[in-house]
């Protein structure tokens, strides 16, 4: 499987003229294989406690709560009694960002608020993901207008993009398990004292590509005629 | 409070048979007051610059006066065509000033020149002129004199340019992409550090000194983008600043550039908890453009579901207001709740919070089979839990010590800040405009208006459970009533246009075709709707210049001015309150910011 290599960068050494994102990315081959090479036995513990890890990760991530419009209604529904997304294990909203894993960007990227976003971001402790929920966070969206951002990815690393205006709260919870599916495979210093320092994370497959042959199937779709 | 009667003549024309006009004539003479004939349905008078603070004056102070200021904003009439017989102007100000005793409205234009952009403000007269007067001088950059803080509202400080005048572009796509650099970060931080001295506040007295405390943009407890700068002495606040323009979508700007039919979806963003209420004021004011007169059946589907987005909306509110008293189940009931009403909505109109359901002209397709029983499916479901509501939370001792006599106002301080809706009458004023001034066949309906007494955060909490009642009442109504006939008006106007007219002859299957691809073309006009929203009243002011495009759209949000009072209930008041108060407003940020 190819990899996305990111490199964090300090904030303090960024020069002014840096733009977000920060941190350097380069793909790159699995780091594993190097070990494994090295000695197939530790190359298979490392495997082992690998994904040991990352599936204690992707199964207690904590959001923050952070919504910005629409969006984030339907977001907040999907941690209601109906959908219930302790399922997955993510119920546990934080106030703060210093305590969450993950940040959706639930609604329009303003201008105004780019800033904010970004000290918000930057106040979540490493490992953090972003989801960009919604076709406003995506790119804009139907609001190309002066006062919108097209996109949160013009300064925030996006781990998942989920499309609609707004994602219904199951679109919401399937993007989150695409979040889990992608922590799984990732690499990860597992100690600040062992290994490569980078983040590599999995190129997953695109789903629109994925569901292209079963979504052609579809012929003949319902009238809107009887409930 | 007592209100007058409803109006008989919802459009009224003959603007010089109304006796504010006429008093107006008398007391500035005829010259002074100019009348132009519009669709509006209420008088619209163009005043001299100079005379604009003594007409206003006027109104306010006269027997049975005009308590509020409803609207103040501005139209760039530069590019504006068809203009015959209105005064010379690069720049119009309209003032929309309502009167609760009469039942009345009157609107104020003062003409302004592009080399000489400035007015008297008349914030001494209304309190909530604040805002809007900033909100105008931050999109046309028009100035106004004797203003406390003119500064800009809703972009951010370090902004360019104003973004409503013709000669701004509308797209994001027009400028360079946007890029944030370390250096810009830090520039915008800095622009965001609140200035106590700007805003005239001490940082301190003899005995203590003051803590200055950021609330927001992003706090649990904001409901959103929503900022506020909280001058605290110990927990008691001593003063405090809102700052809003972190949701600013730019809808009006996007108006000007979306075809009449194809900025339908637009409006569903502005409430966005609201739906398709937010369709309703700008259909029924695009439909007076084209002078379309829709079918009973059209318009009690429309009050239907405008009625069962009521019930989502006031659920989520209930839910909201709970949770921020500290309540972490309320939510989860509520939201169920809401899912109930999600499966009747997404049944009818085929999506959950923004269908854009409604047409110009009617809805986009008729009812499906089986939607009564569906329907009467929540309706039967609603009322005990509304009960159960009522019996754990309102009548809990924590909630009622949280929110009785909390940020309390009474009908005369609601009405001079521009507070209308569950809020208004929450103070114990009669003022609905479902009853005042029907529109789209509520006068055929049986229902109530709640009422509170204290003005308080309980009443402003307990009466939504009322009105959800109320609205439970009206769907019953629709489900039994739903009159029979066509979903769509049979007019050359109605978008998309009746189809089977199309596959007669190639003369309708071209103007098919235009109206499909370009849209419809309104005649030059003005027109206005009010409408009685989730939150309060909303209005869509629309000006055609006689293109498939408005020329200008004015949205009128009732959130807006429900912020501004903010700081005149939390003087003296402590954080908890502030929370509670907050949490009683009802409010989304896109209807404050647009």
């Amino acid at each position: 499987m190819a990899y996305t290599l990111t490199r964090a960068t300090d904030d303090a050494v960024a020069a002014d003229n840096a733009r977000y994102p920060l941190s350097e990315r380069q793909r790159a081959e699995d780091p594993m294989k190097q070990q494994v090479h090295r000695n197939v036995f530790t190359g298979k513990l490392d495997e082992v406690l690998n994904s040991a890890v990352n599936w204690g990760r992707k199964n207690s991530l904590w959001p923050y709560n952070f919504g910005l419009s629409c969006c984030y209604v339907e977001m907040t529904t999907a941690f209601t009694a109906p959908h219930d997304i302790a399922r997955f294990g993510a119920e546990v909203i934080r106030a703060s960002p210093r305590q969450a894993d993950f940040m959706v960007i639930a609604g329009t990227c303003f201008i105004k608020m780019a800033p904010v976003i970004q000290q918000l971001y930057d106040q979540m402790l490493e490992p953090k993901w972003v989801i960009s929920m919604g076709s406003c966070a995506n790119s804009g969206g139907m609001y190309d207008i002066y006062s919108v951002v097209q996109g949160v990815d013009k300064f925030l690393p996006v781990d998942v993009y989920i499309p609609g205006c707004p994602p219904r709260p199951e679109a919401f919870l399937q993007g989150l398990q695409l979040l889990q599916d992608s922590i799984q495979e990732e690499r990860r210093p597992l100690s600040w004292v062992v290994g490569d320092q980078g983040v590599y994370r999995a190129e997953m497959p695109s789903q629109r590509e994925k569901m292209r042959e079963q979504r052609i199937q579809a012929t003949e779709l319902r009238t809107p005629d009887s409930v | 409070m007592s209100v007058a009667t409803p109006r008989s003549d919802s459009s009224t024309t003959g603007a010089s048979a109304d006796p504010v006009v006429e008093a107006l004539k008398q007391h500035f003479g005829d010259q002074a007051i100019r009348e132009q004939d519009t669709l509006t349905g209420l008088p619209v008078l163009w005043v001299a610059r100079e005379a604009l603070t003594d007409v206003i004056g006027f109104l306010r102070n006269m027997p049975q006066p005009f308590e509020m200021l409803f609207d103040l904003s501005a139209l760039d009439e530069r590019l504006r065509g068809q203009r015959h017989g209105l005064p010379d102007a690069d720049f119009t100000v309209f003032y929309h000033l309502l009167s609760v005793s009469r039942n009345r409205d009157v609107m104020l234009k003062v003409a302004l020149a592009e080399g000489d952009l400035a007015l008297p403000s008349i914030v001494s007269l209304y309190p909530n002129a604040n805002w809007y007067e900033r909100e105008v001088w931050d999109m046309f950059g028009i100035d106004f004199r004797g203003h406390p803080h003119l500064a800009r509202i809703l972009m951010p400080p370090t902004w360019h340019g104003h973004p409503l005048r013709k000669d701004y572009p509308a797209r994001a796509t027009e400028f360079d992409p946007y890029t944030l650099t370390v250096e810009g970060q830090d520039k915008e931080q800095q622009a965001l550090q609140f200035d106590p001295e700007a805003w005239g506040m001490r940082r301190g007295n003899d005995d203590t000194e003051f803590m200055f405390l950021n609330l927001g943009p992003n706090h649990p407890s904001a409901h959103g983008a929503f900022r506020i700068v909280l001058q605290l002495d110990g927990e008691e606040i001593v003063d405090c600043v809102p700052d809003i323009g972190y949701h600013h979508r730019g809808a009006e700007k996007m108006a000007e550039r979306q075809s009449w039919h194809s900025f339908i979806p637009y409006t569903d963003r502005i409430d966005y908890t609201g739906g398709v209420m937010n369709n309703l004021p700008y259909i029924l004011a695009a439909e007076k453009l084209a002078g379309i007169q829709v079918t009973s059946r059209a318009e009690t589907i429309r009050v239907m579901m405008a009625e069962l987005f009521r019930i989502n909306s006031h659920l989520l509110f209930l839910g909201t207001y709970l949770q921020d008293l500290g309540a972490m189940t309320p939510v989860f009931f509520t939201f169920t709740d809401r899912q109930k009403a999600y499966e009747v909505i997404e049944a009818i109109t085929g999506f959950r919070m923004h269908p854009a359901w409604y047409r110009i002209g009617g809805v986009a397709h008729d009812l499906p089979n089986g939607w009564d029983r569906l329907m009467q499916g929540f309706l039967d479901w609603m009322p005990k839990r509304l009960r159960e509501y009522e019996r754990v939370m309102m009548e809990n001792a924590i909630v009622i010590e949280r929110t009785r006599h909390i940020a309390a106002f009474n009908t005369k301080e609601a009405l001079a800040w521009g507070v209308t809706g569950p809020n208004l009458r929450a103070t114990g004023c009669d003022f609905d405009l479902r009853k005042q001034r029907p529109y789209s066949g509520y006068e055929n309906f049986d229902f109530e208006i709640p009422l509170g007494a204290n003005g308080d955060a309980f009443d402003r909490g307990q009466l939504r459970i009322d009105e959800m009642r109320q609205s439970l009442r009206i769907i019953q109504q629709c489900v039994d009533n739903m009159p029979a006939g066509d979903y769509k008006a049979d007019h050359p106007l109605t978008t998309p246009p009746p189809r089977d007219k199309m596959l007669q002859h190639i003369e309708t299957l071209i103007t098919h075709f235009l109206q499909v691809s370009w849209g419809p073309v309104l005649k030059p006009n003005e027109s206005l709707q009010m409408i009685e929203a989730t939150k309060g009243i909303n209005s869509y002011y629309l000006t055609s210049d006689g293109n498939t495009m408005s020329y200008r759209t004015r949205i009128r949000t009732p959130s807006f001015p429900h912020l501004q009072q903010i700081p005149m209930l939390m003087r003296g008041g402590f954080v908890p309150d502030l929370i509670a108060h907050l949490g009683s407003i009802d409010f989304v940020m896109a209807d404050v910011d647009r």
